[in-house]
């Protein structure tokens, strides 16, 4: 519609390049460039839209991925207690001797049998796991059979038993709880990146400051041209994109605001006691392998006396009366010490392995039953949070996307009648 | 009380130095010959002496006045090095929970005659076999009864007992290895515990065989069944105990060392060393040995006749 080839046309404004004469020509007068006034309109109020939907499809996949990678983290941590908690018993029931007790072998196989089942799951819901886990697995397998080759040569009176047992408490330190130390590391900075990124995404609606401001500069030049002062489709398609980043903005914000708290709250809870569960289990091997070792195992007591002030800090942090908990353990753990050392070691022995009420195991069991209920109560409060959120950003993404085309809308049905005004 | 203060600074440095040898990550892995392990290298250096069986005589007889008898008297127990898992000569029996053999015998007959008749007075320190001559340089155990091969180097940092057993070094193979002695093993893998004289003698003698150390002796018995080595090499004592545990190992040829086991007691320690003296020679004299030996020791044979008590050692001071 702008086939003007006259040539000796005097152009109001002078065109000093001759590259798109015929464009420039056309956008010279006043309706073109209200049209291509219109098109930045319309362009700015897509935009909003496109920021829109995109910052909320990204925070919902942020938060769907901080959801999963925490779970993987959680389970992992979980199957690397599961596993702890095996040896444990199973050291503990070696010093009772030959006929170990059913409720510790029982104890044993439901722990083992965990661990199996943690590590399969784990492989299938995160492919990029799945080589250490398989690690893992191995490693967990082989523990596995010194352990029944360390049940049948003690049940027989061999004393090669204990070289076994020692044998899979070196498999499993070496083969297996790296492998999983290692996974927790990569999920745990898997997990922040996520958390980083539903922090992030809201400040993408800052871009629609932009398309703000082109709205603004289009009807100021609009309303110089035609000396009108508010052009209607335009100014609503405004207050519409801007009403919508605005709202968008604050509900994305809100949910990045949740997100940290749980990063801070329950997630850091999560990963703390569950730490300081394993180390506390671990410490408890320790405390066998002391005495199994028979005055030869300072440095098991050490080992047990590091972990357990790791745990104790761990727990500071999260909740007192598990600390309190940890503590009375302790104090029992002392006192078998204490017999120990002044060589009364069957003493030592029979206190270690009973399961009387006040005797450390049940201060331990004391212990382990609180720590894994306040470990299940903050990993639910984290999935909770985090399930949740993504709807309703996605939901925010879509409605910013309708909003947009709405102003877009808008924004050219004003510019159309102003154009119209030229025919 | 000097002493008792640079006793425990020994005892405070040693046992830094004993921790990172019994960490709970001690592999058994094997070790290749090539990588000397530096706990075997103070038995390396080749000490030559003719009186490697030549202790101290038991001139007080069984009285408990000399200094240190007359402490471990007032503390109320002996403290003893010992193995647990070396079957027949020091092992903790998994049903009673008790450690029991040969070498614990000989300390509870030393125990009675501390403790007026109180054979149960004993305080086990076990321990590997790389840590026998630290824990006495130290003083942390008074004695140390674990399969200990009297030997020249040994005279240098500690003191023995006269002779209690004569044991010979033999080799474990499989039952159905061709095999008949040590010799018929070269290009194969055969186990020794790490800082003995089995594994010394293994690679000075037997250079064509791949010498596997171990922590302990019955890691290498795991090993042995892993089907990781071919064979072990050690006392004949211990490998009767191996033996015993193992339907499918046999011990073949004849020993090819000598190995006479005394106690072993702190070098300083010589009023100790005869009161020690003077319980093995009443044992050995009265069939107490006889029957010791016949009661954990009967697969090597009828008892012969005890090891004689040499004598006439000088103290150094």
């Amino acid at each position: 519609m702008t086939q003007t080839i006259a040539p000796p046309q005097p152009a109001p404004v002078p065109v000093p390049s001759v590259v798109t004469p015929k464009r420039r020509g056309a956008l010279s007068r006043t309706p073109g460039r209200m049209r291509l006034a219109g098109v930045v309109a319309v362009l700015a109020s897509l935009a909003v839209g496109v920021l829109g939907v995109q910052a909320g499809l990204a925070q919902s996949k942020a938060l769907a991925s901080a959801d999963a990678d925490t779970r993987q983290l959680v389970g992992i941590q979980d199957v690397r207690n599961d596993l702890v908690v095996a040896d444990a018993t199973a050291t503990n029931a070696f010093l009772v001797g030959g006929l170990e007790p059913p409720a510790q072998r029982a104890k044993y196989d439901a722990a083992i049998a965990s661990a199996a089942n943690g590590l399969a799951r784990l492989a299938g819901s995160n492919q990029s796991d799945a080589e250490l886990l398989g690690k893992a697995t191995a490693g967990l397998t082989t523990y596995t059979g010194l352990v029944e080759q360390a049940r049948a040569n003690n049940r027989q009176g061999f004393p090669v038993g204990a070289a076994y047992l020692d044998q899979a408490s070196t498999v499993l330190r070496s083969d297996v709880l790296p492998e999983l130390d290692t996974l927790v590391k990569t999920n745990s900075d898997r997990v922040d990146s996520s958390f980083a990124a539903v922090t992030e995404t809201p400040w993408l609606l800052a871009l629609g400051l932009i398309a703000l401001v082109a709205f603004v500069v289009v009807q100021t030049w609009l309303a110089r041209h035609t000396h009108r002062r508010l052009n209607s489709g335009l100014f609503w398609a405004t207050v519409v994109a801007l009403v919508a980043s605005v709202a968008g903005a604050v509900v994305l914000g809100t949910t990045a605001t949740n997100a940290s708290q749980v990063q801070t709250g329950s997630y850091a809870d999560t990963v703390a006691v569950s730490k300081a569960y394993s180390l506390a289990n671990d410490a408890k091997s320790m405390e066998s392998f002391t005495l199994i070792k028979r005055g030869s195992g300072q440095a098991y007591e050490k080992t047990f006396q590091a972990e357990t002030a790791e745990a104790r800090t761990l727990l500071a942090g999260v909740d007192q009366s598990l600390v309190t908990s940890l503590d009375a353990w302790t104090a029992k753990h002392a006192d078998i010490r204490a017999l120990d050392d002044a060589g009364k070691w069957d003493e030592a022995v029979a206190l270690a392995i009973s399961t009387d009420p006040g005797s450390p195991n049940a201060a331990f069991d004391a212990f382990s039953t609180a720590a894994s209920d306040s470990l299940q109560a903050s990993a639910s409060a984290t999935k909770q949070a985090l399930s949740g959120a993504g709807s309703a950003a996605v939901l925010v993404g879509w409605l910013i996307l309708v909003a947009g085309l709405l102003a877009a809308v808008l924004s050219w049905r004003g510019i159309s009648k102003r154009v119209e005004e030229y025919r | 009380m000097r002493r008792t203060l640079l006793g425990l600074g020994w005892v405070l440095a040693v046992t830094v130095l004993a921790l990172s040898a019994c960490d709970p990550s001690t592999t058994p892995e094997p070790q290749a010959t090539a990588s000397p392990s530096p706990t075997a290298a103070p038995a390396a250096p080749a000490v030559v002496c003719d009186d490697v069986t030549t202790s101290y005589a038991p001139d007080a007889g069984l009285a408990t006045t000399t200094p240190t008898v007359a402490a471990i008297k007032a503390r109320g127990s002996l403290i003893v090095g010992v193995s647990a898992d070396t079957l027949l000569m020091g092992s903790r029996n998994p049903l009673s929970g008790q450690i029991e053999g040969f070498d614990i015998d000989v300390l509870h007959l030393i125990s009675a005659a501390i403790f007026d008749g109180d054979p149960n007075r004993l305080q086990f320190r076990v321990i590997t076999s790389g840590q026998r001559l630290d824990v006495l340089k130290n003083h942390e155990v008074d004695l140390v009864a674990r399969t200990f091969t009297m030997n020249c180097a040994r005279w240098q940092d500690i003191a023995f007992s006269a002779e209690y057993l004569h044991a010979g070094q033999k080799v474990l193979v499989t039952r159905d290895s061709p095999a008949t002695g040590i010799d018929d093993l070269a290009g194969k893998r055969v186990c020794a515990p790490e800082a003995t004289t089995t594994l010394d003698g293994l690679k000075k003698n037997h250079p064509d065989i791949t010498a596997v150390s171990a922590p302990t002796h019955t890691q290498c018995l795991v090993l042995f069944q892993e089907g990781q080595v071919d064979g072990i090499t050690g006392d004949d004592t211990v490998l009767a105990g191996f033996a015993a545990q193992d339907p499918y190992a046999k011990v073949v040829g004849d020993a090819f060392s000598s190995e006479p086991y005394g106690v072993g007691v702190a070098k300083d320690q010589v009023d100790l060393v005869r009161f020690v003296n003077a319980v093995l020679d009443q044992a050995k004299a009265d069939g107490t040995w006889a029957a010791m030996y016949n009661r954990w020791l009967h697969a090597l044979g009828a008892a012969p006749v005890p090891p004689a008590s040499v004598y006439g050692r000088i103290p150094a001071s």
